[in-house]
């Protein structure tokens, strides 16, 4: 089953993404701020990163930064999830090291799609 | 690391409108295709046509807010934004009729994992109300996030007083969610019975009540001491202008017309609470500054208890430190204090086993002017107090001022010339300046039949010279408070330019209470130049109590009068002069020349530290004295 964890400050939001993804089958953790993220990520044990960009402590620009510079964690697949759905967002995000990008409010279909092409084979 | 960073010249409040429209959007989005897959069969048809009802509604929604604000979209203006609210509200109300709709629906209600997303969906959509408030208001509002609100607020209690159910229901589930601890009443009776019982950060009140009505419960609110500082938020139908003014004129922090715009009631909730906390704080402030004043007070009456400012002091800021420097201080005070009436104390023994032994010289008869006799034409004579070095000194009646006063007659041959004359006067101005409850008053200098003479303070009592020719030696602590009284005298004497030049027994009043007073401020001028070695035989008086510097005739200060101060210590404790001889001369000799006995010697039970400070006192050169009086006065009251 694949694992996912889910770093979003939003109650709301961690409540509803959390129980759809759980409702196709992955398996979801939580962080709610960008250093709890960090934290959890470097311990292994997730398949991919869902990092919503706005957090408290340290922002999701700043976590995924800090993902990529840690050799355990450099190719984790993350996808940068943002209400602020600004121009240009899209290739800060990759730039930022993120693989993709997807806006809020969330399409389920095309997040699982991407969700799905970034997750390893047999995962 | 470069400095990239994806935020840098992206507009704030676009972004952040951007982020506080669409997040809404995401949960109504998000929750309603969970109800959805949750919702099939044919059974669930009619649920499911809500359901799709609402996201549609949602995706409207989204596109009124992707047309109004383009990625590209610099900053949106308080016009766009309001027509951007304007747009949207048409599809927010077919979200919540939908939600309305599916909650009546009888199988939904009884489903609580259902009713439960459906509520997040009203909420979200409650969200995307027009905010109705100042752009900067809304501006706050916006970048405080709800963990931010629950922070800064606590959990305020909040009363809510309405008499429909129904509102008291919503309010309160609206503000538990917000993070309070809300409370209802069903009326201003119980309003104000639960306010009584327990105060409250904030009270919501209806205005159409039975019983007592909002208005008649705002008043009895806010005329109660106890409950006038508790904001009250009205909440009314009523919304016409009168009601607002009468009620905000009768003390109620804010108004809210019904149906009331949730944005609009978390803005002024919250901006109750916060003007409440620093209302709270200063209040708290400035009780904290009364305890400090009080306890200022209690020092003066002699009551202060120490550590009654201990929790003030506890405050990490300057009034803090300041109770904490107080309380030491005033610690120390109490102790001086309290060792200063003990020494009293023994003092007023003394001098009443002295009244008691009948020793005290009575006022004598025999002086030039007889009892009942006007001097001046305005004293009334009562007797003769006694002879002074410069002549008689009388009790009087000053008829004038209908007071008792002394007056002490001056031989002429103390004042022989206008030089002298002179001189005198000006010492005795000054005298005159000095007001302490430690020095003889001083009134006036007049000239009447030829005579020249001084009146002052009269003061019942006998002075030092009486209690130690009565007494012999005086206990210690007794001689403490002699000094203590002493050095205080003196050092606002000295600080007002005044050297007394003649501190001696004879020269200190005691009265029935212990208090000392200091004579003669002034007099002395006249004596001293007769006084001196070069004029030896015409000494007035003994010189035993005259400083080596003033017996040579050398200028002289303040010091001076502190030498003889040891020499009036000395023997009050030993019973005899530090330094004495036969004639005038051997006695000069000795002071030049000689070291007093150890007062250890001759005073037994005298601690070490006394009699070092009175050797002190009585050292030859006036650079090895204490140095000043106030310094005398200082190292007493350190003594235990």
């Amino acid at each position: 089953m694949p694992r996912i964890l889910l770093v979003e400050d939003n109650e709301m939001n961690r409540d509803m993404l959390s129980r759809r993804l759980t409702r196709r089958g992955f398996e979801v953790a939580i962080a709610v701020d960008g250093r709890e993220g960090v934290e959890q990520a470097s311990t292994g044990e997730y398949d991919l990163v869902l990092m919503d960009m706005s957090l408290p402590e340290i922002d999701g620009w700043e976590a995924t930064r800090q993902l990529r510079a840690n050799p355990d964690t450099e190719s984790l697949p993350i996808i940068a999830l943002t209400a602020h759905a600004m121009a240009g967002d899209r290739e800060k995000a990759l730039e930022a090291g993120c693989d993709d990008y997807d806006t809020k409010p969330i399409e389920l279909k095309r997040l699982l799609s991407k969700i799905e092409a970034l997750l390893p084979d047999g995962s | 690391m470069s400095s990239y960073s994806p935020e840098s010249g992206v507009p704030e409040a676009a972004k952040q409108l951007r982020h506080e429209l669409r997040t809404p959007i995401n949960h109504i989005v998000g929750f309603a295709e969970m109800l959805l897959e949750d919702s099939e069969g044919e059974a669930h048809a009619a649920r499911r046509g809500q359901i799709e009802a609402i996201i549609g509604a949602a995706g409207d929604i989204l596109k009124e807010i992707n047309t109004a604000l383009p990625p590209t979209l610099s900053e949106p203006s308080d016009e766009d934004v309001r027509a951007l609210y304007a747009a949207f509200q048409s599809p927010r109300e077919r979200v919540l009729a939908s939600v309305e709709a599916l909650r009546g629906m009888p199988d939904v209600a009884a489903d609580e994992g259902f009713t439960g997303d459906l509520e997040r969906i009203r909420e979200a959509a409650e969200k995307l109300a027009p905010p109705g408030i100042a752009t900067a208001e809304r501006e706050s509002s916006r970048q405080a996030t709800d963990a931010d609100r629950s922070a800064e607020n606590g959990r305020a209690r909040i009363l809510v007083v309405d008499d429909d159910e129904n509102n008291r229901e919503v309010l309160r589930r609206r503000l538990e969610r917000e993070g309070h601890a809300p409370e209802c009443a069903v009326n201003g009776v119980e309003a104000l019975e639960r306010v009584a019982e327990s105060p409250y950060d904030l009270v919501l009140l209806d205005v159409m009540m039975p019983e007592m009505d909002g208005y008649e419960t705002l008043d009895r609110l806010k005329g109660d001491p106890s409950t006038r500082d508790i904001p009250v938020i009205m909440i009314s139908a009523l919304d016409d202008i009168r009601s607002i003014v009468r009620c905000i004129e009768n003390g109620a922090e804010d108004y809210l017309p019904k149906p009331f715009d949730p944005v609009l009631l978390r803005a002024r909730i919250d901006a109750s609470l916060e003007k409440k906390r620093f209302r709270d704080q200063e209040v708290d402030y400035l009780r904290q500054v009364d305890r400090v004043i009080e306890a200022a007070a209690s020092v003066e009456a002699g009551a202060y208890d120490r550590g009654s400012l201990t929790e003030v002091g506890h405050r990490a800021d300057a009034l803090g430190r300041l109770a904490r420097v107080f309380d030491s201080m005033a610690g120390e005070v109490r102790a001086r204090e309290t060792r200063l009436r003990t020494r009293v104390r023994e003092l007023r023994q003394e001098i009443d086993a002295a009244r008691g032994a009948g020793t005290v010289a009575e006022p004598f008869e025999g002086g030039q002017l007889q009892a009942g006799e006007t001097f001046a034409e305005r004293y009334e004579i009562a007797g003769l107090l006694g002879h002074g070095g410069m002549g008689a000194v009388y009790r009087a009646r000053d008829l004038e001022l209908e007071e008792d006063v002394a007056i002490k007659m001056l031989r002429p041959e103390f004042i022989a010339d206008a030089e002298s004359l002179e001189r005198f006067k000006t010492e005795i101005k000054l005298a005159r300046r000095i007001s302490h409850p430690n020095v003889v008053r001083t009134h006036d200098f007049g000239e009447a039949d030829g005579v020249r003479f001084l009146t002052m303070e009269f003061v019942e009592g006998l002075t030092l010279r009486d209690l130690i020719d009565s007494r012999g030696k005086l206990g210690v602590s007794a001689v403490l408070a002699v000094a203590a009284q002493l050095a205080e005298s003196l050092a606002i004497a000295h600080a007002q330019g005044v050297v007394h030049r003649d501190i001696k027994p004879q020269n200190l009043l005691l009265d029935e209470e212990g208090v000392l007073k200091v004579m003669d401020f002034g007099v002395a001028c006249l004596s001293e130049r007769s006084s001196t070695l070069t004029q030896a035989g015409a000494l007035v008086g003994t010189p035993a109590y005259m400083s080596p510097e003033q017996l040579i005739g050398e200028h002289i200060d303040e010091r001076s009068d502190l030498y003889s101060v040891g020499v009036v210590l000395y023997e009050c404790l030993s019973g005899r002069p530090p330094l004495d001889g036969g004639s005038a001369i051997t006695l000069i000799a000795k002071v030049l020349g000689e070291e007093p006995p150890p007062l250890g010697e001759l005073a037994e039970g005298t601690p070490d530290a006394v009699c070092a400070l009175i050797h002190r006192l009585l050292a030859k050169n006036p650079n090895d004295r204490v140095p000043s009086a106030a310094a005398l006065g200082g190292e007493l009251s350190r003594m235990n």
